[in-house]
């Protein structure tokens, strides 16, 4: 039966005798590393977006900067027209709707305070 | 980072860096894990193709948990370990009872500066021996690989296989006990003569 140092002699030979991984075994492996790295990017770009703030995601809702602006735009017009009340618009609601629209000014006219109504 | 620097950093910080994008670290941490990895699969199983399967399903898992990897938890080469021993435990039940360790599964020599004679004894004793670890019990098998040919210490042993300190020693006295009584019969095949 081998001694204790026979058998230790033993396993420091096995020791030595390392099964060397093949090329192609670290070329595999490391394919694969490079693989779940990739599929890792995409976890990392929504926490980019939510990092943009509350302008950046309501310019998303128009469809960008461009959209929100056009959007402002059209809100400032429409108060525009309501206070000025421009004559070609009470013509076309003449037309359109077949009755009489009233103009009402909104804004006191110097008039109105020299006559103290 | 420069390789003469990544070669001083620890296998927990080569983890890290590969998970922030750092290919180089993973081909360090490969080249220190995967040889051992590799021998222990092969000493369990016996089988190169096998063990080279378990190696690289092991680094694969290795890869995917460095994301959420918590520093200090564990020992990122136990935890490799660890992964090895259950996929060889899942790989024995499914094939059953293994045959016996053929020399064509034999790790290959890394030195061939010995003589011819001395290989060639040195390759019946790594026969005999292998074939000897084939007839133990897989449990024990994991375990004396481990503490004798893998080199870890006991309470990293329990963590790989899941047990006990305890029952890693009495795994390991048994296997050895077991192994000492099988090469009894391969004196011959040893080159230690007769006797005793």
């Amino acid at each position: 039966m081998p001694d204790q140092d026979e058998m230790d002699g033993l396993f420091a030979m096995a020791r030595a005798r390392r099964m060397e991984p093949s090329p192609d075994l670290m070329a595999r492996i490391l394919a694969d590393a490079a693989a779940v790295q990739r599929r890792a990017v995409p976890v990392v770009a929504p926490l980019a977006v939510r990092r943009r703030g509350w302008l950046a995601g309501l310019a998303g809702v128009f469809g960008g900067f461009g959209g929100l602006a056009g959007v402002g735009g059209a809100a400032v017009a429409g108060l525009v027209l309501g206070f000025v009340q421009p004559a070609p618009v009470t013509q076309v609601a003449d037309v359109l709707l077949g009755v009489q629209a009233v103009s009402v000014d909104l804004v006191p006219t110097t008039e109105t305070w020299m006559t103290g109504e | 980072m420069p390789r003469d620097r990544i070669d001083e950093l620890t296998d927990e910080a080569l983890l890290a860096l590969y998970a922030q994008g750092d290919g180089a670290a993973a081909r360090e941490l490969a080249g220190r894990l995967v040889p051992r990895l590799l021998g222990y699969a092969g000493r369990v199983l016996g089988d190169r193709t096998e063990a080279e399967d378990v190696a690289q399903e092991a680094m694969l898992r290795l890869w995917r948990a460095a994301a959420g990897w918590r520093a200090g938890e564990a020992q990122v080469s136990t935890w490799a370990y660890r992964v090895v021993t259950n996929l060889c435990t899942d790989r024995l039940r499914q094939r059953g009872r293994r045959g016996p360790v053929g020399l064509d599964d034999a790790p290959e020599v890394a030195d061939g500066a010995a003589g011819a004679e001395a290989g060639l004894i040195e390759a019946d004793r790594m026969a005999a021996l292998d074939a000897a670890l084939a007839e133990l019990p897989d449990r024990q098998r994991q375990a004396l690989v481990l503490r004798h040919l893998e080199g870890l210490s006991n309470p990293e042993i329990a963590e790989a296989m899941d047990i006990g300190v305890e029952a890693v020693e009495s795994l390991t006295a048994r296997a050895k006990r077991a192994l000492t009584a099988l090469l009894a019969g391969r004196r011959g095949a040893l080159g230690y003569g007769e006797g005793a």
